[in-house]
């Protein structure tokens, strides 16, 4: 067991330079990348943990916005049905309210059509029976309607001038209206009759469509009718019987 | 029979006979850094660490855990002093199993020179880490009676590193080698099996006990405790 002095010089260097080169080739590179790589991973769990605070930032404030927006829903829910609801009745009334003036107005119609119906119907059937009456007493009696009312004015107006007389004061002119102007033979017979009764007396005759199948007769300020207004007034009252029990 | 590669001359240069023990040592050195070269070439922060990569990684941090928990002031020159003693003595023991070879560890020479450099190295260290001034004054602790006790065992320190390393790597290959002569087939390979082991727990004593040394020259002084009173 001996030293070699000049061995262990050579080995102390040999050490040294060993020493030198793995701190250069070995611990150096090693522990420079240990620490780049712990850096970069520091750094990337700085930028986990900013990441992920911020995503919890994030979803906190989402989860505030969602439960805003559920206690709004039920607001907005509630007016929106509100608004609905007002709406429907608005509607509703406006629908009841046209419905109404719909049927008030085809009520009127209807009360107009029937009025007209009735007026018309009342016309032709004066105007049917007029035209049988004229018919019966030509087809019977060999007479016309407005024949047969003069004979029968003549017949009574003895009796009826007194009074008529009495009421129409100093009047010397009796007005005769008939609907259709009276035959020469009609209107002499009535003049003679009038003046018969009284003396004296102007006949005038006048035609009036408006007058009823008749005559009138108006001394002064009265006047007589031999007319078939209130056959046909009785007529129309038949009539509308009629009608009332058909419409119930 | 060589007991030292340090009479086995490989060549020489200028007149110098180059021993085994200095080639095998540059060997060494020369395995050891282009391994690392090789391993660290490629190495940056955005390449993964590969297979090799990782393996150093790990016997450095390795060493370095052990240090840091010897050392109360981990530091990276005790890492490039130690991790390499552990190094250059482990791959010099392990490489004993290569027929050929001859360890450079097992050369007394070698062993002394790494005594030496831990001696150095512990002024060194302790010196630059806590001053010239603190450092002279731990020779005189407890008192100045015991500095020539102290000397003497910091010298003692240095060589009982040196013999104990030699001393279990040369007898471990002496071993080898008179088993191989007795008994050839069985009892050299569990010896070179159980020198493998003994040269990986030497080169590991060797480089705990230097930086434990380091450490000690390089710890900080302890507080003054106070006297423990009296109890009642």
């Amino acid at each position: 067991m001996s030293i070699d002095w000049i061995t262990v010089a050579a080995q102390i260097v040999n050490f040294l330079v060993l020493v030198w080169l793995l701190k250069r080739f070995l611990y150096r590179p090693i522990l420079d990348g240990i620490d780049a790589r712990e850096r970069e991973i520091a750094e990337r769990m700085a930028q986990a943990g900013a990441i992920r605070a911020k995503a919890e930032a994030a979803e906190a404030e989402f989860r505030a916005q969602i439960t805003k927006l559920k206690a709004g829903r039920e607001g907005v829910i509630a007016q929106a049905r509100e608004v609905a609801a007002r709406a429907r009745d608005e509607m509703l009334a406006q629908a009841s309210a046209r419905v109404a003036r719909e049927q008030a107005a085809r009520a009127e119609e209807r009360a107009k059509e029937v009025r007209k119906y009735s007026a018309d119907l009342h016309a032709k059937g004066a105007a049917a029976f007029l035209a049988l009456l004229r018919k019966a007493l030509h087809d019977l009696g060999d007479e016309s309607l407005e024949q047969r009312i003069v004979t029968r004015a003549i017949g009574r107006m003895p009796d009826m001038m007194r009074d008529l007389t009495d009421a129409a004061g100093s009047s010397d002119t009796a007005v005769i209206v008939t609907h259709d102007p009276l035959s020469q033979d009609l209107a002499a017979e009535l003049t003679a009759a009038l003046q018969a009764a009284k003396p004296g007396l102007k006949v005038v005759f006048q035609a009036d469509p408006a007058q009823s199948p008749g005559l009138s007769l108006r001394l002064g300020g009265a006047q007589l009718g031999w007319t078939v207004d209130s056959y046909i007034d009785g007529l129309k009252k038949m009539l509308g019987r009629q009608e009332h029990a058909h419409a119930q | 029979m060589e007991l030292t590669p340090d009479t086995t001359i490989i060549l020489t240069v200028f007149g110098f006979g180059i021993n085994a023990t200095i080639v095998f040592t540059w060997v060494v050195m020369a395995m050891l850094t282009l391994a690392s070269m090789l391993i660290t070439r490629k190495l940056r922060p955005d390449v993964p660490p590969d297979r090799w990569r990782t393996t150093l990684e790990a016997i450095v941090l390795t060493i370095q855990g052990q240090i840091d928990e010897i050392s109360a002031r981990p530091d990276r020159r005790l890492l490039y002093f130690a991790g390499t003693l552990f190094l250059f003595i482990v791959t010099s023991n392990l490489l004993m199993v290569v027929p050929g070879w001859h360890s450079p560890t097992a050369s007394l020479s070698t062993t002394a020179a790494l005594a030496l450099a831990v001696l150095v190295a512990v002024p060194l260290f302790g010196i630059g880490q806590r001053g010239l001034k603190v450092y002279l004054h731990n020779y005189l602790e407890p008192n100045i009676i015991m500095l020539p006790f102290n000397i003497i065992g910091e010298a003692s320190r240095g060589i009982s590193l040196a013999i104990r390393l030699y001393g279990n790597v040369m007898s471990g290959a002496v071993i080898a080698a008179i088993l191989l002569g007795v008994a050839p087939f069985f009892f050299p390979v569990v010896m070179d099996m159980l020198g493998l082991l003994t040269g990986v727990i030497q080169a590991y004593i060797f480089a705990i006990l230097a930086t434990v040394y380091i450490s000690s020259a390089t710890a900080p002084a302890e507080p003054e405790t106070e006297p423990a009173k009296d109890a009642p």
